[in-house]
């Protein structure tokens, strides 16, 4: 039980990295990324909700009718992440102006639904909750390594604090602007991905 | 030239599976295929009696890139001369103290020799930077994959340069290289496996990474310029503001298929890049059909605007004459879209590639605010459809033929 | 698992209750909470636009209020150009009132492409600790490349010098349009002038570099690539400062004499 608890937090970091191997909320891995700053916020929202949905639907999952099931767990969803949302505007206004509709989007993010339907509709709340953790988490450090590639190349700065000075503000850094554009999280995810089947072959698909 | 053999073949033994450089092996053949023809046959069936092989191929192109090189560094000096007579100043660079040592500092724009010299001191350099970056890392692939380095990057290696503003920071020619490489070739499989054309991609990531440097809205040319002297702009991103008349009193349409216009480097000229087309489809090297596929789809697509008008873009009124002599038409034409392994490969499907390069291009050119010219991005868009339209034309004639022997 | 149909039902609908009950409780207790950082943001907005706070300085509730003590709101009548006390502000939200019909006029062909013109337009004169007029801070609006910029800006009391100006949402490409939020480019802005000789708005963002304040005083730099979000700015500034923006406002309020 302890390994399988273990592995519950774990296994999603890189042997099945929502983001890398499932290739799963990618949407706002392209959109909040461009600053630490957001992604961070984003991250942590993703894995409150990520977490509560999991054991909400756990200890719903006895009683939740199979004819109505991806219903009440999207109605389950729904509700956190409004909730998220209305905490954020209310505590750090800022950061949740500049996220503006992707915060919404988390409903959308397939992590979130995937887990609730793959894991927590099958296994008790203690287990689902580390299953959340451990997804969200893996979410978010995919998130965090894109943003920090983003913001320093493409704004010299990190978490808004200038580490390379930009040309425009008399530095000696010419900012990437690609890094700024959507694409660019294209780009890193797909040398993550890279990277992490280098290493590990075995997450390597069979070509069908 | 014995003696450069025997060391050749002495050294390579540690070359071989189980010798010291087992692993650096890439490398050793390259030195040894690039100085004498190799040795091996093909030995399994399905042979092709040709002449013709990947490093026949490619310096080809080489020689097709011939005229366009040399307007690329005549014409680099030219407009930096001009300018200079203009009342811009010599920018302060090694270039410019170059020229002075060569008591060349008169940066006369009639003298040839003062072009080609000053020309060639900005072409030099980016062409350097490229093939030391896309050769290592060419080499670099090589070595881990276990596959013998090609020529793959010669051309694109030659192309690159040709595409850049002459005053480009070189660390942005490596960096561009180096995207353009590895995202554009070898993350598809290298030489022959790519879907989009690396040269290209290595030109887009760095449109859409330094945007401000190489849009055509900056000077393009060698010199320190200011807006309300000499500008410097390029002819394109003038017609964009104020339409046909500007091209009509700025310059003659001879001076522009001529190239003596600033622009990048290399593709100012259409006249070099029709002496390029010649030698590429005499050869057969170059598809003709593409080429005659991106005319027809300018030409309708311009003409389609030009009938339809419009009162706030003056793009819309320049014909397709026009429209061929300025920005990059004509070099993308001849040499980006007819890149053997990223265009269309039937003979149908090339004809519908190259002319929904053109109908694209102009689209992109005349329609969209944000990039001021659209050939670039019009190819790329294309090499991603390339295979579906074989795909396409291949399932018809299947249908075709099997409707013709149907019952 | 098999369930009745009634049981189906019975079980939605107390998920839905339950549900509802939960966000619509947060939604209630937060609003407030909301509110206030909105209005806070708008007022960090103008205090920018003003000059008297930097850009990414660290603020607080305190702080921004402090300076807003000498900061008066005031409603304008876009119909006629006048003052309206009796408009009520509170919560007022311009962009809002331009898309309800019953609340804005068809803006008059204009090349900012901006349709409709809210009847009311919320501005801020700032004065100092005496009551005099120090300048007066004008929601902008207009069409960039990609999408509407908004922002405000900041003119003197002569009502013609430019005091700064802010853009706090738009959609330009980061590094080229983008760069008007840049505090460097924003800087060129103090001191140029509005009005020409003729009474026309004649400040614009030209191609290029333009020279100090004091020899192009109607000029302002170019952002290097972004030609169209530099146009935008000049058009958005030639409609809102123009007569059929708040050019009759500002016109009666330079005829008074200085209180």
């Amino acid at each position: 039980m302890a390994t399988k608890k273990s592995e519950a937090v774990l296994d999603p970091l890189f042997n099945n990295n929502p983001i890398a191997l499932q290739v799963l909320g990618i949407c706002s891995a392209l959109a909040v990324t461009t600053k630490l700053e957001t992604a961070l916020v984003m991250c942590i929202a993703v894995i409150a909700v990520i977490t509560v949905s999991n054991v909400t639907i756990s200890l719903l999952r006895n009683q939740i009718p199979g004819s109505i099931r991806i219903i009440v767990q999207l109605v389950v969803i729904a509700s956190l992440v409004i909730i998220t949302d209305q905490i954020l505007k209310a505590f750090v206004f800022e950061i949740s102006k500049q996220m503006s509709v992707f915060v919404g989007l988390i409903i959308t993010n397939c992590i979130i639904m995937g887990r609730a339907e793959a894991f927590a509709m099958q296994n008790g709340p203690l287990l689902s909750a580390l299953d959340g953790l451990g997804n969200g988490i893996g979410y978010s450090a995919v998130l965090m390594v894109v943003a920090f590639l983003r913001e320093l190349f493409g704004s010299g700065k990190l978490f808004g604090v200038s580490v390379m000075p930009l040309v425009s503000e008399g530095g000696w850094y010419q900012p990437n602007g690609m890094m700024l554009l959507s694409p660019a999280a294209f780009f890193i995810i797909g040398a993550i991905i890279w990277a992490i089947r280098t290493w590990k072959p075995e997450q390597i698909e069979v070509d069908g | 030239m014995k003696f450069l053999r025997t060391i050749l073949d002495q050294q390579g033994k540690q070359f071989e599976p189980g010798g010291k450089f087992e692993k650096l092996y890439a490398l050793y053949e390259a030195a040894d295929s690039f100085l004498y023809t190799p040795g091996e046959t093909t030995k399994a069936p399905s042979h092709v009696r040709d002449a013709i092989d990947l490093k026949r191929l490619m310096v080809t192109v080489v020689v097709a890139l011939g005229p366009c090189i040399l307007m690329a560094m005549w014409n680099t000096g030219r407009q930096a001369h001009l300018a200079i007579q203009g009342g811009a100043l010599p920018l302060a660079t090694w270039q410019t103290k170059a020229m002075e040592t060569l008591g060349l500092a008169a940066f006369d724009p009639s003298s040839i020799l003062a072009n080609f010299v000053h020309g060639a001191l900005y072409y030099v350099p980016v062409l350097a930077v490229t093939f030391m970056v896309g050769g290592n890392i060419e080499a670099i692939f090589a070595v881990i994959r276990k596959h013998e380095i090609n020529e793959g990057f010669l051309v694109t290696g030659m192309l690159l340069p040709l595409t850049l503003p002459p005053t480009i920071p070189l660390w942005q020619v490596a960096l561009g290289t180096a995207f353009g490489v590895v995202v554009g070739k070898e993350i598809f499989g290298g030489t022959g496996m790519n879907i989009l054309n690396p040269a290209l991609t290595a030109r887009v990531f760095l449109f859409f990474a330094y945007p401000a440097e190489i849009s055509g809205d900056k000077p393009w040319i060698a010199a320190q310029t200011s807006p309300d002297g000499f500008s410097g702009a390029t002819w394109l991103s003038k017609a964009a503001v104020e339409g046909k008349a500007a091209l009509e009193q700025g310059l003659t349409w001879n001076q522009a298929f001529f190239g003596d216009i600033a622009g990048s480097m290399g593709e100012t000229s259409a006249l070099a890049c029709l002496l390029g087309a010649a030698v590429l489809l005499i050869t057969g090297v170059g598809s003709w059909r593409v080429m005659a596929g991106v005319v027809i789809g300018t030409i309708l697509m311009s003409t389609l605007l030009n009938m339809v008008g419009s009162d706030t873009n003056p793009m819309f009124e320049i014909p397709f004459w026009w429209h061929m002599v300025i920005g990059s038409w004509a070099f993308a034409t001849v040499f980006m879209a007819t890149d053997p392994v990223s265009a269309s490969q039937t003979n149908t499907g090339r004809w519908i590639y190259g002319g929904l390069i053109g109908v694209l291009g102009i689209l992109i050119r005349s329609i969209n605010p944000a990039f001021p010219e659209g050939w670039m991005l019009a190819i790329l868009f294309m090499n991603i459809f390339a295979a579906l339209i074989d795909h396409y034309v291949i399932q018809a004639n299947i249908k075709r033929r099997g409707a013709r022997y149907a019952t | 698992m098999r369930h009745s149909v009634l049981y189906t039902f019975v079980f939605a609908a107390i998920i839905c209750v339950v549900c509802g009950v939960l966000v619509s409780t947060s939604a209630v207790s937060l609003k407030e909470k909301q509110d206030f950082n909105a209005a806070l943001d708008k007022k960090k907005n103008v205090l920018i636009a003003a000059g008297l706070i930097e850009d990414g300085e660290p603020t607080d509730a305190v702080k921004i209020d402090g300076l807003f003590a000498n900061i008066e709101s005031v409603a304008i009548n876009l119909e006629n150009g006048t003052e309206d006390p009796t408009f009520d502000l509170e919560g007022y939200d311009q962009v809002k009132a331009s898309q309800d019909p019953d609340r804005s006029f068809t803006a008059p062909a204009n090349r900012s492409a901006i349709k409709r013109v809210p009847t009311h337009a919320q501005i801020f004169k700032v004065n100092d600790d005496a009551g005099t007029l120090q300048q007066i801070v004008i929601p902008i609006e207009g069409l960039g490349l990609w999408g509407t910029l908004y922002g405000f800006l900041a003119v003197d009391a002569d009502l013609d010098t430019v005091r700064g100006i802010t853009y706090y949402l738009h959609k330009e490409t980061p590094g080229l349009g983008g760069e008007v939020d840049n505090t460097r480019w924003k800087a060129k802005w103090p001191g140029r002038k509005i009005y020409g000789p003729d009474g026309g708005v004649e400040i614009a963002v030209i191609k290029g570099e333009a020279a100090p304040a004091a020899e192009a005083p109607f000029k302002i730099d170019g952002l290097s690539g972004a030609t169209i979000t530099g146009q935008g700015v000049t058009k958005m500034l030639d409609f809102w400062m123009g007569d059929r923006g708040f050019g009759p406002y500002i016109k009666s309020l330079k005829q008074q004499p200085a209180v």
